[in-house]
């Protein structure tokens, strides 16, 4: 007898509906195989599902078993197809009604004790089970919270395979709750700006890159506080709004991390070693996995020691960071991936740390160099504001706090609003194309600074419109709608150093 | 003899046009130079109008501020300043020169048409189109173990004067120096902060009673007697707050953070000021974005009422 069971196949952050067809037929030697473009995951789904329905109190059916995963040129992987193939042997050996499979996927990673695993995706799948009309989608109960966000189809939260039975009947398990998003700004445990003593010219860099999007390069040596810096760059930037807080869990669901009852969601904050490849970077891999530029969409990516990441590392985040998106080009088709991110770089002003300026530094000018040109090259057309910092005075560390997030967070969304009112809904000054900078509202005594810097300081035209657009979130933040020479000024001096 | 800049020519220690100054190594004078530009240059050189700068390879910012500030006031004054196109001091010598407008030699180590160190291509073809560089080595030759302590006695032969602007201990910049004093020639150090690895050769050098160099003005005082007056790049006039920012950046504070801190100014403030002197030229900002002060000096002559000169 033939059943159908539906499920899908998680590619990148999106899914693609996958019908698992059973048949099992009666004569010959008891086998049972698996055809449709299965991993070595898939595949050994048939040795978790034989233990898990013998210990569910099913029988494992002694015939020939044939499960196909159609479309058969889709390259299934992963251990999601479990609960499927199950269902749909159970149909197709007459120990479950086949029509209580109508309308319904299900996505489940078998135990061999019959109990179901979490799995990736879980959101997404919901997401699709709903655009396709279907009555329900039965999902690991790890994972119920996150399906029932996706608003459509009935949430069947399994915890064990025996539970099959109940499907369509009143002892089905209720709907669980959705996941409560909390999009109120602040979050609890959430490193705060109060945090970062002395260093008023930081954290003023910070409020200008968070409040126009403006990504950012800190140079100074260790201890100057940099990291301490960048970790709280969340805390500033504008809360998730709901449309943007569901990308970020839609990602973090499909990257298998969304924990068990995650309360809030929050701007993701990433800071890959620079020991990390390319791939893990920017994602990649055969099926394409999602990489920290997409784990760190809608939010803050900071490269520590930027100067020390691989020089293909760096080519490769260029055109990601520019659109927005990773495309991830296979033989069997493509994959695209979210990244609307704000990068945070930091830096030692050379290898050992010590800077050259010191008189003490011991790196070779070689090395210096090639570190500098690091600084300089892949990435720097991409970095609207760098910062030379030093470490803190015994006096400013003895400094009674500074402001604490809240405050900056306030004037941040202010000048967000002034943005989106002049820009459109969710743009930012960092994205404002060549027209809007010709718009941009400088004051005659501005534009003759601007013109100075063009002539005394080399400023190469990318370089002009970077000081343009961040003199234009300057005057957001101060509230003017006119850009001063004093915002120009305080512009030029954030400019990115060398290598125009 | 002289061919266009492009060739590589010959000199003879028995010809004309061959430096006087290097008779003065006796035996050890080069039996022959081989140089690529003005072989006039070369034939020109007197040694009372010649200055010899060295130093480290790897200087601080401010060792560079003052090669360059050095070549480019003494090399405007009409000395020729000579050095070895070494990376770091030399090179910033050089450049200092190139920008003055002055005459410039580079003794290499190697041959003159052999480029080394290789980042300096361009310093090297802009000392060919309007100096010259040396070698007692025939073209073609690569630098060796050896070549550059054997070059060091060229460089100290030629300059009346050797001034080495930074070098830690020990150091090939010392070398040349020991060489400049055994031939009877002026040694001159510029002061750097005696804690800092760097300044440590040269800080021994004062201490051994070398001439101090603070400005091209104490190499002239020197090398040409008291009268001929060192020209200085004047900026314009600045007012009193932007003046006390640039005397931060003087005293050493290179972050932003820093100039507000001791020009007791807030970080906005201390960077509209950043940004104006630096639009004006009384400051720069390196690669990895910290302030110094160039050598532009205020039209006031409050600096100069107030140094000692005999």
């Amino acid at each position: 007898m033939l059943a159908t069971a539906r499920t899908f196949s998680l590619l990148g952050i999106e899914v693609r509906e996958v019908h698992v067809e059973v048949d099992v037929c009666n004569g010959g030697l008891p086998t049972f195989s698996l055809v449709g473009l299965p991993d070595a995951a898939v595949r050994e789904s048939r040795e978790r599902v034989r233990s898990a329905l013998e210990d569910s109190g099913f029988k494992f059916p002694q015939h020939r078993i044939t499960a196909n995963l159609a479309p058969a040129d889709l390259r299934k992987a992963g251990p999601s197809f479990d609960l499927a193939i199950a269902a749909g042997l159970l149909a197709a050996s007459g120990q479950l009604p086949p029509e209580r499979l109508d309308g319904l996927s299900l996505a489940g990673e078998l135990a061999l004790d019959g109990s179901i695993r979490p799995i990736p995706g879980a959101l997404a799948m919901a997401e699709a089970a709903a655009s396709r009309g279907t009555r329900a989608i039965a999902v690991p109960t790890a994972n119920g919270p996150e399906a029932a966000l996706a608003g459509g189809p009935r949430v069947v939260p399994l915890e064990r395979l025996q539970q099959l039975r109940h499907l369509g009947t009143d002892a089905e398990p209720p709907a669980p709750p959705p996941f409560e998003l909390s999009l109120n700004g602040s979050v609890p445990g959430e490193p705060d700006l109060s945090d970062l003593r002395g260093q008023p010219y930081l954290r003023d860099a910070l409020e200008i890159a968070a409040a126009g999007g403006h990504s950012l390069l800190i140079i100074g040596p260790p201890g100057a506080g940099k990291s301490l810096a960048a970790r709280r760059l969340p805390s500033i930037l504008p809360p998730l709004g709901r449309a943007d807080a569901m990308e970020v869990l839609r990602v973090a669901s499909a990257c298998g991390m969304l924990k068990r009852g995650t309360p809030t969601v929050r701007r993701p904050f990433r800071a890959p070693h620079h020991t990390i490849s390319t791939a893990g970077l920017v994602g990649g891999g055969s099926p394409p996995r999602a990489g920290e530029v997409t784990l760190a969409h809608r939010g803050v990516l900071f490269l520590d020691e930027l100067g020390e990441f691989s020089r293909e590392a760096l080519e490769a985040l260029r055109q990601p960071l520019e659109e927005g998106r990773v495309a991830i080009t296979r033989a069997r088709g493509a994959v695209e991936l979210p990244c609307r991110l704000m990068l945070v770089a930091a830096s030692n002003p050379c290898p050992c740390g010590r800077g050259e300026e010191s008189g003490e530094c011991e790196c070779q000018p070689s090395s210096t160099r090639r570190y500098r040109a690091k600084l300089s090259g892949a990435l720097a057309d991409r970095i609207d504001i760098s910062v030379a910092v030093d470490r803190p005075s015994a006096q400013q560390m003895a400094a009674r706090a500074a402001a604490d997030s809240a405050g900056v967070r306030a004037r941040v969304i202010a000048a967000r609003e002034r943005q989106e009112r002049r820009l459109g809904s969710g743009c930012c000054n960092a994205d404002m194309d060549l027209t809007q900078l010709r718009s941009a509202g400088l004051t005659r005594g501005a534009r003759r600074t601007l013109a100075e810097g063009h002539a005394q300081l080399r400023l190469s035209g990318r370089g002009h419109d970077r000081v343009v657009r961040v003199s234009r979130t300057i005057a957001d933040l101060a509230g003017s709608d006119r850009i001063e020479t004093e915002h120009v000024a305080r512009a030029i001096s954030l400019r990115r150093r060398g290598g125009e | 003899m002289s061919g266009p800049p492009g060739d590589v020519w010959r000199l003879r220690r028995a010809e004309v046009g061959y430096p006087e100054a290097l008779l003065d190594l006796g035996e050890d004078a080069p039996a022959a130079l081989y140089g690529r530009g003005s072989a006039d240059l070369v034939g020109r050189l007197t040694r009372a109008e010649t200055l010899t700068i060295v130093g480290s390879r790897r200087p601080s910012s401010y060792g560079l501020e003052v090669a360059e500030e050095l070549g480019h006031l003494l090399g405007a004054a009409g000395l020729v300043i000579v050095s070895g196109m070494a990376r770091g001091i030399d090179a910033a010598a050089h450049r200092g020169a190139l920008a003055g407008g002055g005459a410039t030699v580079a003794v290499l180590g190697g041959g003159p048409d052999v480029i080394y160190p290789r980042s300096e291509r361009r310093l090297y073809e802009r000392i060919v189109a309007t100096g010259v560089v040396i070698s007692e080595v025939p073209s073609g030759t690569r630098p060796g173990p050896g070549c550059f302590p054997r070059r060091n006695r060229i460089m100290a032969a030629l300059g009346a004067m050797t001034v080495v602007v930074e070098a830690a201990e020990p150091s090939g910049s010392l070398i040349t120096a020991e060489r400049a004093y055994k031939l009877g020639r002026e040694v001159g150090a510029v002061p750097g902060r005696v804690t800092a690895r760097v300044a440590s050769g040269t800080n021994g050098l004062l201490a051994d009673g070398a001439a101090v160099i603070r400005d091209a003005q104490d190499v002239l005082d020197r090398l040409v007697g008291v009268g001929m007056t060192a020209v200085r790049r004047v900026g314009p006039p600045l007012e009193p707050g932007l003046m006390s920012v640039a005397d931060a950046v003087e005293d050493g504070a290179a972050t932003t953070d820093a100039v507000a801190l001791a020009a007791g100014l807030g970080a906005p403030d201390a960077a509209v000021a950043l940004a104006r002197l630096e639009l004006l030229g009384y400051v720069r900002v390196d690669a990895a974005g910290r302030y110094a002060r160039t050598s532009t000096r205020a039209p006031e002559p409050r600096r100069e009422a107030t140094t000692l000169k005999s």
